[in-house]
């Protein structure tokens, strides 16, 4: 499992996840990903590249997610895949985080 | 029983291409990696389309890490076995990849209503979204049937998926 990060004009901070998201995905990313939630404001979660989500890795998630909403600031999720997709609809987490397929969609949701 | 070869002396044996039909874990979480290379060989002898390798993988994960976390409490070196038996495959329509797991934990039915998460219920705010409880409800969603029996020792979890017939 990777992980890296890139700052776009905005003030959005992209975090690209690539890999699979299972349970040892989820450890191997779970430290940078709470040390970026600790001070992004908005947040670009990448999934593009994520070819497996489960529970433990949905959790890597959604937990910098709370941390950055509970400061004011705003995540989306970016170009899941089908399957991906299925798991955040199925946790419901999709009606608290925004899932967008496009770019520019997404940019506009951290406006 | 695993499919066997007729050798060149006449003698038969194992077929080495074909996967294990059995898998024996230690409840230890770092024992899940040998799952996805079983159930990855697994799909390719059945010929599985990658959304439902991804729903198996996705539901051994979750019923095996939670009879590790919740059903042996975290105590390592204790049994866990993955059965995989195909059904009706020799009808092109409806037949079903079936993974049968055992353990010896204490009894405890995942699809019993207490156990069961209701569906995805709607929280207004992402700091009331529940940290845990999705392996359940992910079973449920993306496994074809569940099922679940008391043993005199333990528990077994049937989870079947569908397939195309070989």
């Amino acid at each position: 499992m990777q992980i890296s990060t890139e700052e776009m004009p905005g003030g959005i901070t992209r975090v690209v996840l690539d890999g699979r998201m299972d349970i040892a995905g989820a450890a191997a990313v779970d430290l940078k990903m709470n040390l970026i939630a600790g001070s992004a404001k908005k947040l670009l979660v990448d999934l593009e590249k994520v070819a497996f989500l489960g529970s433990m890795g949905l959790r890597s998630i959604v937990t910098p997610a709370r941390a950055v909403k509970s400061r004011g600031g705003k995540v989306v999720l970016f170009a899941p895949n089908e399957m991906v997709e299925s798991v955040l609809k199925t946790s419901g987490i999709d009606t608290l985080i925004p899932v967008c397929h496009d770019l520019d969609a997404a940019i506009a949701e951290l406006g | 029983m695993r499919a066997t070869l007729t050798l060149e002396n006449g003698m038969t044996g194992p077929d080495p291409s074909l996967p294990e039909p059995r898998l024996t874990l230690k409840s230890q979480l770092e024992d899940l990696t040998l799952v996805w290379p079983w159930a990855e060989a697994i799909a390719a002898r059945y010929s599985v389309p990658a959304d439902t390798q991804f729903a198996i993988q996705l539901c051994l994960e979750e019923a095996l890490s939670n009879i590790i976390r919740h059903g042996y409490r975290g105590q390592p070196d204790q049994a866990i076995s993955v059965e995989c038996a195909p059904a009706g495959v020799e009808n092109e329509n409806a037949g079903e990849l079936v993974f049968t797991i055992e353990d010896h934990a204490p009894s405890f039915d995942p699809l019993a209503p207490c156990s069961v998460a209701a569906p995805a219920p709607a929280p207004v705010s992402i700091q009331e979204f529940p940290p845990g409880g999705q392996g359940i409800r992910l079973m449920r969603k993306f496994a074809s049937r569940l099922a679940w029996q008391q043993l005199a020792n333990g528990n077994r979890l049937t989870l079947a998926f569908a397939i195309r017939g070989s």
